[in-house]
């Protein structure tokens, strides 16, 4: 009996203490796992062999899979797909460090680089390493994203893969019925246009901000002309633009003009017109089509509004080699080929996902579309979030708290402030 | 000479596991918990460096484990004496007959037990939702406002450990019923012989009968409830602002998402103290009991 007690009690300590462990056994075991990385290694030869382990994020292969299929015609490398739910990709890449048993190629969303990179699991491909490989070369893809961009440290881990950003979806019939002809060009135009619709009654909201969109109070500061990192690179909120990027953020609270609660469903309560406003990003525009095809034709998209700028968010994934892998050059043609702009058409079209190379996102496959034509207008003016580490659970997680508690809670602004800044202290993109 | 080595081979296993299983990684997490050990760590054990007490220091110093610690006080303090009490209450009256309908009703009770948290958390999540829940419209028929059951801070703590006295209740049920049917009939019809009272009965007769049961579920029910993770976990992730966070989604949310494992070990030392603490209490507080 008092086993069984001592053993629950144990749990939690056994949950940190498996990790642990794990990364004791890389020690005791660096060649064996190293090799044991790549079935059917055979030496690096000089063209190109496979077969390659690729981990793509998302539930299902099958896409990915036929992505992939002629680049196995025309070069003989075999891909091996492996799908990592988005939920277990942190696990998943734990696991793979401390055993020092991971894929050849691996898909890196934006948010993961830093802490990824920090591991020293990805392989850094400088300019003589990507030289070779033409569609690799940095000025084919999105500013926001190329190169120099994405290096962390000021090594590039990476290159861009798919993109994401955000834009204003609005409900054009209710707004034209509440006098409103056009979308908000700038912030301070939302934040009366939000306020005109939250009049129309009781329950009826202006505008939607998501407690748990850290990026937004960002996009918000970008808009003012400023950056919450310095030239240092060190994260600085005592700005001036940020200080009005707050003021507008707890300002839409004040007005009354969005819903407090938490778990207020946006796709329902753009549907259903509760708020008739909001920052998103593209699979908004699926849900929306999902959830009410009829509604086609009484909302649309438009680019952020501005404050001085209108810069965007620029989200998305990279594609990163496995530092250990045996197969660098056959994983590098791989990248090669995935840059290409034909592939992210094809991408585009399998998976939806938008391009990250300039060539495809000007390709009349997706300008044809009026909302694909908005997101490439922004993705053109659009940034990524600073590759502090761990911006979810840190500095993210201290801003989103920071300004919820102004707005939800009632709390002292400059209280609020004052500890944001001191939790956020010391954090870089150095 | 044989007969001297049996009990350690007849012991041996359950002592590997428990030693593998149970005290190793204890010790591990101890040793993890003076250093600085993150994902960059893992990767290259030569980042790794010893800190001595400074994560403990640190965690001390941290407003947001101290919140932890203070929900999972609450958790402990409201979601324990109401999973004993009700499935104590319902085991009761389960064990007035043995006919088909309470039959039927002892499995219904069950249900929740062995129905997966995350279909359970997202029903409740739909029931609570402040716009289109179940709970918020039946509250409007009878023209009572919308109540933000997971938005409000104060509030959350409550519906979180709801589901989770809901969840709970089924299997210290069955055990309540077990206990019961171990209950001999002899001092029943003694009571009744006597002329007591169901009540009276069931008060001086069947809840000192009971004890060791009570005790039993009462320290896992602790156990489990300091431990408190799945519900708010799916629920709320802890939100909003922390509120709902318990100690040991803390630790999973430095841990994993943070991948601060010497601060997240140094947390689950203390959280491993904690419980160790409380267990030895209520075991030695049984100790005092009078045995039937």
């Amino acid at each position: 009996m008092a086993n069984s007690f001592l053993r629950r009690a144990l749990v939690p300590v056994g949950l940190v203490a498996a990790l642990a462990l794990a990364a004791c056994s890389t020690t005791g075991s660096t060649s064996p796992a190293a090799t044991g990385s790549a079935p059917g290694a055979s030496g690096a030869a000089a063209a190109p062999t496979g077969p390659l382990t690729v981990w793509v994020m998302g539930d299902t292969t099958a896409h990915f899979d036929a992505l992939v299929k002629p680049f196995t015609q025309q070069t003989g490398i075999q891909v091996k797909t492996v799908a990592i739910p988005w939920d277990s990709v942190d696990q998943k890449f734990t696991t793979a460090v401390a055993s020092g048993d991971g894929p050849d190629v691996l898909q890196v969303g934006l948010s993961k680089l830093r802490t990824y990179a920090d591991t020293g699991a990805l392989l850094p491909l400088d300019d003589a390493t990507l030289a070779p490989y033409s569609h690799l070369a940095s000025a084919n893809f999105l500013d926001g994203v190329a190169g120099k961009a994405t290096a962390v440290g000021g090594k590039v881990v990476s290159v861009p893969w798919i993109s994401d950003t955000r834009v204003l979806f609005y409900r054009s019939d209710i707004l034209s019925a509440a006098g409103i002809s056009s979308p908000p060009a700038t912030w301070d135009e939302l934040r009366t246009d939000a306020k005109k619709l939250a009049a129309r009654g009781p329950g009826q909201y202006g505008y939607y901000i998501p407690q748990w969109d850290s990026p937004l109070p960002v996009e918000m500061t970008w808009d003012f002309g400023g950056d919450i990192v310095g030239p240092d690179g060190a994260v600085n909120f005592d700005t001036p633009a940020f200080r009005k990027a707050v003021d507008l953020y707890t300002g839409l609270y004040a007005d009354k003009s969005v819903p407090t609660n938490s778990d207020f469903d946006q796709t329902q309560g753009f549907v259903s017109g509760v708020a008739p406003m909001l920052v998103s990003g593209p699979y908004l525009a699926a849900a929306i089509k999902d959830a009410a095809p009829d509604l086609a034709g009484k909302w649309s998209v438009a680019q952020l509004p501005k404050g001085t700028t209108n810069t965007s968010l620029l989200a998305g994934s990279n594609m990163a080699v496995w530092a250990k892998t045996a197969h660098k050059a056959a994983a590098l043609t791989l990248l090669d080929f995935l840059s290409q702009p034909a592939t992210q058409v094809t991408w585009f079209g399998l998976n939806g996902d938008l391009p990250t190379v300039k060539a495809a996102l000007a390709d009349p496959t997706l300008t044809s579309d009026p909302l694909v034509s908005v997101y490439a207008a922004q993705l053109a003016n659009a940034k990524i979030v600073p590759l502090v580490p761990n911006w979810d659970g840190a500095t993210g997680k201290a801003l989103l708290d920071a300004l919820n508690s102004i707005a939800l809670t009632g709390k002292d602004k400059e209280a609020a402030l004052t500890s944001l800044f001191a939790a956020t202290k010391g954090q870089s993109t150095n | 000479m044989r007969s001297r080595a049996t009990p350690y081979l007849l012991v041996g296993p359950a002592t590997v596991l428990l030693l593998a299983f149970g005290v190793l990684p204890i010790l591990v997490a101890a040793v993890v918990s003076l250093t600085n050990l993150d994902a960059a760590g893992l990767g290259d054990l030569s980042r790794v460096s010893g800190v001595g007490l400074a994560n403990y220091a640190e965690l001390f110093g941290d407003a947001a484990f101290w919140q932890a610690m203070r929900n999972t006080a609450f958790y402990v303090a409201v979601g324990v004496p109401s999973v004993v009490l009700v499935s104590l209450g319902i085991a009761l009256l389960l064990n007035r007959s043995q006919g088909r309908f309470f039959r039927v009703l002892r499995s219904f009770y069950f249900l929740p037990a062995i129905t997966g948290i995350v279909a359970i958390a997202l029903v409740w999540g739909y029931l609570y939702n402040t716009q289109f829940g179940l709970l918020n419209y039946v509250l409007s028929l009878v023209g009572l406002g919308p109540v933000p059951w997971l938005s409000s801070p104060s509030l959350v703590k409550v519906s979180v450990a709801l589901v989770a006295i809901w969840r709970g209740t089924g299997l210290n049920t069955i055990i309540f019923l077990a206990a019961l049917q171990g209950v001999p009939k002899e001092y029943l019809e003694a009571a009744a012989l006597d002329g007591a009272s169901r009540l009276r009965t069931t008060w001086s007769v069947v809840l000192p009968l009971l004890r060791f049961a009570i005790t039993f579920v009462t320290v896992t029910t602790v156990i489990a409830w300091l431990q408190f993770f799945d519900e708010a976990f799916v629920l709320t992730k802890g939100g909003p602002l922390g509120s709902s966070t318990s100690i040991s989604l803390f630790l999973f949310q430095q841990g994993f998402a943070g991948a601060r494992f010497g601060y997240a070990s140094a947390g689950s030392v203390v959280l491993f103290v904690v419980i160790a603490a409380v267990t030895l209490l209520q075991l030695r507080a049984r100790r005092a009991d009078v045995e039937y």
